[in-house]
């Protein structure tokens, strides 16, 4: 489970049923790309059953949790979910890159 | 679940019984720069593909249960990466892209 940005969204017509009638966002992880123990941060993409808009900070789950909170159990093709719109956080030592300062309270700080 | 371009195909006449048949390609996940832009990774991985997607699709790949789920012949199979959807096109802070690249901006989403 992570705490990301929402940062797009795709659309896909050839797709294993299960896919189907299910809004697909890409999700990035709050980490600060400019540091070098986070070379590399790679999207991922996670169905999202609560609507997330483009920007907003979301929980993302992953395994049987995503399959669970999508409706599902052991056979279903989803292996993330978002499971939570962020309202507010406060984590002091956040690098500016987690955009803390947009959310509710100005991230706490 | 992770985006990514399908860069070739692989064969193998041995493997395990519970393998034959199934078609095998290679994906390269999509990363992003710190600019925002799409790089190549260094990584590749191989996926099964139920869905006959093409070298140089996006594809969406799935790993894990999900995957065994997709790929149809039960729980017990020795794979854990398959294609559950090939990528029409996306959306990504602005910028279009569509199954091979980025799409001209006149076709870009009509919210843009």
């Amino acid at each position: 489970m992570f705490l990301g940005r929402v940062i797009g969204e795709l659309w896909s017509t050839r797709k294993v049923s299960d896919l189907e009638g299910k809004r697909l966002l890409v999700i990035e992880a709050c980490d600060d790309r400019s540091d070098p123990a986070a070379a590399k941060v790679t999207p991922v993409v996670a169905a999202d059953p609560i609507g997330a808009g483009v920007g907003e900070h979301v929980l993302v789950a992953f395994g049987k949790s995503a399959r669970v909170a999508l409706g599902g159990d052991g056979d279903y093709a989803y292996e993330a979910a978002v499971v939570g719109i962020v309202d507010d956080a406060n984590v002091p030592e956040a690098p500016a890159s987690w955009g803390l300062a947009e959310l509710g309270s100005g991230g706490g700080v | 679940m992770l985006l990514a371009t399908v860069v070739g195909q692989v064969w193998a006449t041995q493997k395990c019984d519970t393998l034959t048949g199934l078609r095998l390609v290679v994906v390269r996940p999509f990363v992003r720069a710190e600019d925002g832009s799409e790089v190549a990774s260094a990584e590749t991985m191989v996926a099964v593909d139920p869905l006959g997607a093409g070298t140089g699709e996006r594809v969406l790949v799935v790993f894990g249960r999900a995957a065994r789920h997709v790929i149809g012949r039960g729980h017990d199979i020795g794979f854990q990466t398959a294609i559950a959807g090939i990528i029409d096109g996306m959306e990504l802070e602005g910028r279009t892209f569509g199954p091979d690249g980025d799409l001209d901006p006149a076709q870009a989403h009509p919210s843009l």
